[in-house]
Formats: structure tokens, sequence, C-alpha cells
């Protein structure tokens, strides 16, 4: 028993990461689009399981604030505003469907082909593993100290230009989803 | 800690789970989902390197990339709101208004 919990704490990215494949997939292949939906929330779940097993506290949560909280709720609350029975009858998928499914696998096949020794070799089993002079800093300050360290200081311009591109967006959006006449 | 050529290969996956949700559906709103998906499918590689470096810059640019996700959806269903009230569809197959 304690060994199976060690090994499932071993591969904590590696569980998370097939079950956010398997959301993605239910995405991309569901025929109703609500289930579609909640195959992208049960992949963004996983994503931010995936964030907690690198130790990204701060990240994780905010994953699930943003994404699970947020975003999926607008997906769902748009996917039941608009009438999609129209969308059934003229067919789900696109007409080049097996050529795109194709080609993606033939970019999968040549990834792993070009990075075989890079993905598989004996180099890359090493674990990412934090840099040593960083982890007594890491351990004083903590996940999200790190973090608002490296927004409001070292890249404080970028993060001001964002909430600008935030401001645009939003006005956008009114602008744009408003009725015609006023 | 998970290996590296574990998180290279989920986060391709998920990538290219998405380049095929993008290239197979004709739902515009399920094309926007698959966006979001490869934006997360690179922000898992860039937090899992900031954890290799030691430094905080990965996770900080992927905090950016989570606001610019959410920017990205807030336009995208406001395209898709207006596309419905003026064409009443969301398939991009029908969505020509700029073919001359």
């Amino acid at each position: 028993m304690e060994q199976l919990l060690i090994k499932i704490g071993q591969n904590f990215f590696l569980i998370f990461g097939v079950i956010a494949l398997g959301g993605a997939t239910t995405m991309i292949f569901a025929k109703n689009a609500v289930h579609s939906v909640m195959g992208f929330l049960l992949s963004m779940l996983a994503v931010a399981g995936c964030y907690l097993s690198f130790g990204a506290e701060f990240m994780g949560v905010a994953q699930l604030l943003v994404y699970a909280g947020g975003i999926v709720v607008l997906f769902l609350f748009v996917v039941m505003l608009v009438e999609l029975s129209k969308a059934k009858e003229k067919g789900l998928f696109q007409r080049q469907t097996p050529f795109a499914l194709a080609l993606v696998l033939a970019g999968a096949v040549a990834f792993v082909g070009v990075f075989w020794k890079t993905l598989f070799g004996a180099s890359a089993r090493e674990a990412l593993t934090l840099a040593p002079g960083l982890v007594a800093q890491g351990e004083k300050l903590g996940n999200a100290q790190m973090v608002s360290r490296g927004l409001f200081a070292e890249y404080l311009l970028p993060f001001e230009i964002l909430s600008v591109i935030l401001l645009v967006a939003l006005v956008g959006a009114v602008v744009l989803a408003k009725a015609e006449r006023v | 800690m998970p290996a590296m050529n574990q998180v290279l290969l989920i986060s391709f996956l998920l990538f290219s789970v998405g380049v095929a949700g993008v290239l197979i559906r004709r739902n515009a709103l399920i094309i926007l989902m698959c966006a979001e998906l490869m934006l997360n499918a690179a922000n898992i590689n860039l937090i899992a390197f900031a954890r290799h470096s030691g430094t905080v810059a990965g996770q900080a640019f992927a905090l950016m990339v989570m606001g610019l996700a959410a920017a990205e959806v807030a336009i995208g269903l406001a395209i898709v709101v207006a596309l419905y009230r003026k064409k009443n569809s969301i398939s991009v197959d029908e969505i020509n208004l700029l073919k001359g």
C-alpha cells in the first residue's frame, strides 16, 4: 500500500497529464457542445494538478480560479446562448478531417523521431530539480511571494502592459457584443 | 519531481490535440477552446522550466499568458455572439463576409 502511494506520488504529473489529454480528446470529438465544454473543464483541472506537481502552488490556484471558475462558465454561457441545432444538421467536422488528423499524427511522429534521444535518452530521465542556489530562498519566501517579486519588481512593465491589454479587451468585448441599435 | 521527457511529451501531445481540434471542428466556440488548450500546453512548459532554471521568470510569464488568454476569450466570445446575431450561425464554414 505504501509502495503504491509512493509510486503515485512520483508519477503525479504523468497521471494528471493523461487526464488532461483525455479531457482534451473528449473536447474535440464530443458531438454535443456542452460535453465539449465539460471535457475542457476536466482538462483545465488536470493542468492545474500538473502545475501543483511542479511546486507552483500559486499558478495552480490561479489556473483553477481563472479557467475552471471564469472561462469555462463564460464558454458554457455562450454555448447555451447560441442555438446549435442547425450546426448538427450540417455535420460537426470539416471535410478535411481525415487529412488533418493524419497531418497532426505525422507531426507527432516526426517530433518524437527528431527528439528521440532528447526524450528517451539517459539524460532526459533526470528530474526537473530546483537549482541549488534557490532552494533556500524558495523555502524562505514561498511560491506566491516569489511570483509576486517577479511580477512587481523584475517584470513590472510587461505586467502593466498586460493590464492595459485587459482593459482594451474589456471595452472591445462590450462594443462587439452590443446590439446594433443603441 | 517529474522527469523532463514526461513534461515535454505531455505538453506536446496537448498542443497536438489543440491543433487537431482547430483543424477538424466547424464550431467556432470549440475552435476557441482549442486555442486555449494550446496556450495551456505552452504554460506547462513555462512553469516546468521555471522550476528547472530556478528563476521566477517562467511563472511570471505563465501568469501573463493566462491574462492574455482571458482577454482573448473575452474578445473571441464577443465576436461569436456578434456573428450569431448577424448570420444566425457560428459555423466557421458560413463565415465568408470578407470573400470578394
